[in-house]
């Protein structure tokens, strides 16, 4: 630390050496009369999550048709795969009930949460825009406008910048886990892009020349140009980062986290989280998901252990939240998790799935009601989507503008999501339901129909 | 996958929509908030001083083009080679003209550095043969069928070689042009290096492939990428059949290699589509991507399985071929062709597309001149791209187009360096003497400091390929780590003690105040003055409350090390980044 820490005092501004003199108070930005002290966390699984294999018929007709269309890579319903059941209809994928070797008392699991109606499942979400590209569609979900990619903000940022319950000031309103900043934050100057805190830091170079860098910096910086600017935004994130690192990082509550970048990122967030410097919005990455080929038959295989991953990740996280008193987060926090599509129903030639429609998003809440929420449209070949991929029936702005409106205190829908209309809650989470203002119709989405009227 | 961040894309559906429903002033329907607007006053990290954030204000000025040419059609200048440039011509145009020229025929460029630095290198898989199937036959024997002269067999070898290869040729060849757009098209047609061991030991085979036809045709090394071992595996297509078809290559082939996301109109039917003033689709649809993908049935590769040789090598599977007509962008493709026919068809029906040339055209500025490149550039490039799309140096031409443009010299400051960008025009700008090697805790412990950027070469995860906007290189992640890069650089040095970048040892020794070792310094590593109050800053911080005209004692290790530590701030500032 000590090397840091004279980078810090000769280095950087009023604010953080007024932090810094607060001796760590954890009170001084954690708490502040009545404002909003949710945290929300947006985890974006990229490539296409096989929804159908993680939220699955285990009943009725349509248990039928997923064994039709899936006679491979389909979940079982018995042996030591077996689907989970979340209820008479649905089960869950048998990787989120699975512990690290070697543990001792198993902490929750993904399924155990379930059970404990902290994880809200919603099925057959996601957009009705009809477009298969990765790209557009990552793009689309997380600008929050479905049928334009040129949209300068992301809408986690038009949350931060339209939400009127937040502290005057915050040292870390947003964190953006990973090597790029995430769409959902473009914009964002004041987010917070890092990987790991303990390299967030300029304790590199001659040692003893290192402050004085640190001055110069400063000043080669504080130009006006967009470049200027982001430097010396990141200059003053590392004299606040550096501030809270140095030390690693033990979870708590005998949470034990994947190995992994997944694993690791999400750690990196509830370090920050726990460093009480008034972290409202997180975002996380998880790819790997695009399983056209090899996913693995019968409950094993890749598509198993990647799921494993994720849902040992989501628990981890919980359980070292989950602290008491002044150590439990999860009553403040909300983990959302989505994908830029789903897949196809039907399995193909090489035991993967191509790319699909509807899929399951996920929420994890302190404050969660548990149980699967929305509609299932039906497997039968008439009620699928384009022949083939399971319908979107559920808006997945509309499960994103209940956590805002009854987690965050946020109603400003007409500027987080332009062009959406006609919220009503869900009821993934429990909350004060607001009167959205969703205003204006601006465009209700980007194509949907065959109409070529547009092109000619 | 990876997050789009390419926030220029043109909107074609949207924008098209809106002009037919005549609501007209589309852009302001989506609220925008400007840059300047930011969080409420007061809100984010409170350290943030009171400014004005306005785009435009300290913008560089444009320098002197040599500068522009050589960090745009390479990764900046070494010693030396601006006054090479300079000497090129009378005046810039003359000198950018001429620059281009020799930039454009590449075999004419002589590599003496480079080759040396390459042989002592010793690269066991790097240049065993110019001849693809060659190279790629023998990459599958070393190290997948585990027959590496040297013994050691495994798949990253090649892998980890490339990777240095990549850094020393970009740091000491004078092929400059042909390594940005080697970059350039591997990024293009992206492959995930880490994707599995098959990739990890044939991605070498791709680099060949693209480095062959750099300056040549798109549509030849449209196939070549399409039929190398590492594109048939990452996209599936070498299992895609008639019983199983997968349409992963097929997708990402329209939406990426050629027509772009700007030219689809997702799930019609291909019937509705309009045509253009040739007869031919607009733009594509998904129905187009799953004839495509019938199209391309059977294109595999020789791995082991039904007799096929286990080679590696490109491998056509007739019997998994689907052998019945196809319509593909309202190109009729009758049954029964002969082998590889269909696919070629597509190929030649996507490489001749106008919306491919736009696509590409767009790209290439991207790269070349700016994150929102003028739109005239574009529109020449393109039709250039699609004119010529036969012509054997096609790509040339294309180039050339760009590169000659008045735009291309005399704008600047709309991009930064990216991470590569940085390292390797540090090392070039600073001299540094650093031949990456295998089996060197030198060069692992350089690898691991870079890797932290963000932009570890080739894996970037998705098919889409690294970034290339500047909104993307924003991030503060890969700015810390370049700034750490930079500054462990000046600090780096070998087993025996000396210093990879040898500053002292470069710096004449008549410069010796602060003053003039600041000037020094500052013309070698950015090659033009800085701004009074960023040079003051230099002067400074070297001076360090000495009078900064006189001489400094660099018998003392305090007064070494503040050197190096002012150079690692020039490799750090600003000023360094822009592009």
């Amino acid at each position: 630390m000590s090397s840091s820490r004279r980078g810090f005092i000769t280095g950087c501004s009023a604010a953080v050496a007024a932090y810094a003199g607060t001796q760590f108070n954890t009170l001084a930005f954690g708490d502040t009369n009545g404002a909003n002290e949710d945290i929300l966390v947006s985890i974006f699984l990229r490539g296409g999550l096989d929804g159908l294999n993680l939220v699955m018929p285990i009943g009725g007709s349509d248990r039928g048709f997923y064994e039709a269309a899936r006679p491979d890579i389909g979940i079982p319903l018995t042996g030591a795969n077996a689907a989970l059941p979340l209820n008479a209809q649905l089960g869950f994928h048998p990787a989120t009930n699975t512990w690290p070797n070697g543990s001792g008392t198993p902490p929750a699991t993904l399924y155990d949460l379930y059970q404990d109606n902290k994880l809200s499942l919603v099925v057959a979400a996601g957009m009705n825009v009809d477009n298969r590209s990765h790209f557009d569609s990552m793009g689309y979900m997380e600008l929050g406008t479905p049928g334009t990619l040129s949209t300068s903000t992301g809408w986690l940022t038009r949350h931060l910048q339209t939400a009127s319950n937040l502290p005057p000031e915050i040292l870390l309103p947003a964190l953006a886990v990973g090597n790029l900043q995430q769409a959902s934050l473009r914009g964002a100057t004041d987010a917070v892009n890092m990987t790991n805190p303990d390299s967030f830091s300029l304790n590199v170079g001659p040692f003893e020349w290192r402050a004085a860098q640190r001055v110069a910096m400063r000043n080669l910086y504080s130009a006006e140009s967009w470049l200027h600017e982001s430097g010396s935004l990141t200059l003053d994130a590392i004299d606040l980062i550096e501030l809270n690192s140095g030390d690693g990082y033990t979870p708590a509550n005998g949470a034990l986290y994947p190995g992994g970048s997944f694993g690791n990122h999400l750690q990196t967030v509830a370090r920050m989280i726990k460093t009480d410097i008034g972290l409202r919005v997180a975002t996380v990455d998880f790819g790997g998901w695009d399983t056209h080929n090899g996913q693995g038959n019968e409950g094993g295989g890749y598509y198993s252990t990647h799921v494993q991953e994720l849902a040992r990740g989501l628990a981890a996280f919980y359980t070292d939240l989950n602290g008491s008193g002044a150590m439990n987060y999860t009553s403040r926090l909300t983990v959302v998790v989505q994908s830029e599509f789903g897949r196809r129903l039907g399995e193909n030639a090489d035991n993967g799935t191509d790319h699909g429609h509807g899929n399951v998003m996920m929420v994890m809440s302190g404050n969660a009601t548990g149980g699967v929420h929305g509609t299932w449209p039906g497997l039968a070949p008439e009620q699928l989507f384009d022949n083939a991929d399971l319908e979107v029936t559920t808006d997945y702005r509309r499960v994103l503008s209940e956590v805002l409106i009854r987690r965050m205190g946020n109603n400003q829908l007409r500027s987080i999501f332009p062009g959406y209309q006609g919220y009503t809650p869900l009821g993934v989470v429990e909350g004060v339901d607001l009167p959205p203002d969703d205003g204006e119709t601006i465009f209700s989405d980007g194509f949907e129909t065959g109409d070529l009227s547009r092109w000619t | 996958m990876a997050t789009p961040i390419d926030s220029q894309r043109s909107d074609f559906s949207r924008r098209k929509l809106l002009q037919a429903g005549g609501l007209g002033a589309a852009a302001s329907l989506v609220p925008k908030v400007a840059r300047s607007e930011g969080l409420p006053a007061g809100r984010g990290p409170a350290m943030r001083r009171q400014r004005q954030a306005l785009p435009e204000k300290g913008l560089p000025a444009t320098p002197a083009a040599g500068i522009v040419a050589l960090n745009r059609m390479g990764f900046g200048p070494r010693p030396g080679d601006i006054a090479a440039f300079t000497a090129l011509g009378a005046n810039d145009p003359d000198r950018v003209a001429a620059y281009v020229a020799q930039q454009l025929d590449p075999d004419s460029i002589v590599d003496t550095e480079l080759d040396n630095r390459l042989a002592a290198a010793g690269y066991e898989s790097i240049g065993i043969s110019q001849d693809p199937d060659t190279y790629r036959a023998t990459l599958w024997d070393w190290y997948i069928n585990d027959n590496a002269p040297s013994g050691n067999t495994s798949s990253s070898l090649p892998r980890d070689e490339l990777t240095r290869a990549t850094f020393v040729r970009a740091m000491y060849g004078n092929k400059q042009l042909v390594e940005v757009m080697t970059d350039f098209w591997l990024n293009h047609f992206n492959v995930n290096i880490n994707h599995s061991s098959f990739v990890r030991t044939m991605y070498a085979h791709m680099d060949l492939v693209i480095r062959l036809e750099v300056m040549g045709n798109f549509r030849t090394m449209l196939e070549a990428v399409a039929g190398s071992t590492a594109m048939l595996y990452y996209l599936d297509n070498y299992t895609s059949s008639n019983a199983g078809p997968n349409e992963n290559f097929s997708r990402e082939l329209f939406e990426l290699h050629t027509l772009g996301a700007e030219n689809y109109l997702g799930v019609i039917q291909q019937n509705q589509v309009p045509l253009d003033d040739d007869g031919r689709p607009i733009a594509y649809v998904d129905a187009d991507v799953f004839e495509a993908t019938r199209c391309f049935t059977g294109w595999s590769f020789s791995y082991g399985v039904s007799g096929d040789g286990d080679t590696g090598l490109f491998y056509y599977r007739p019997e998994w071929h689907d052998r019945f007509q196809k319509n593909v962008l309202g190109v009729f493709i009758p049954q029964d062709q002969a082998a590889l026919q269909d696919g070629r068809d597509v190929l030649d029906a996507l490489a001749s597309h106008p919306g491919t040339g736009r696509h590409i055209a767009r790209k290439l500025c991207r790269r070349l001149i700016g994150d929102d490149p003028p739109q005239n550039v574009i529109d020449a490039a393109a039709a250039v791209f699609t004119a010529q799309w036969q012509a054997p140096d096609q790509l040339q031409q294309v180039y050339e187009t760009i590169l000659l443009s008045a735009e291309f010299r005399t704008t600047w400051g709309e991009k930064i360096k990216r991470p590569f960008e940085i390292a390797v025009s540090a090392m070039r700008a600073a001299g540094a003497d650093f031949t990456l090697r295998m089996d060197d805790s030198d060069t692992s412990s350089f690898l691991s400091r870079y890797d932290d950027t963000g932009q570890e070469l080739f894996t970037w995860p998705s098919p889409d390929g690294f970034p290339d906007v500047r909104g993307a290189w924003q991030s503060m992640t890969p700015r810390v780590a370049a700034w750490r890069l930079c500054n462990w650089l000046i600090d780096f040095d070998d087993d025996a003690d000396n210093y990879y970048v040898d500053v002292l040892g470069q710096t004449p020794g008549t410069v010796r105040s602060s003053n003039e070792l600041a000037d020094f310094w500052i013309q070698r590593i950015l090659y033009r003055p800085m701004d009074p109050a960023d040079r003051n800053e230099i002067v400074q911080f070297m001076a360090q409350g000495i009078n900064p005209d006189f001489d400094l004692n660099f018998d003392d290790g305090d007064t070494r090390d503040r050197l190096r530590a002012m150079v690692g701030l020039l490799l750090m500032s600003p000023d360094f980044l822009w592009r």
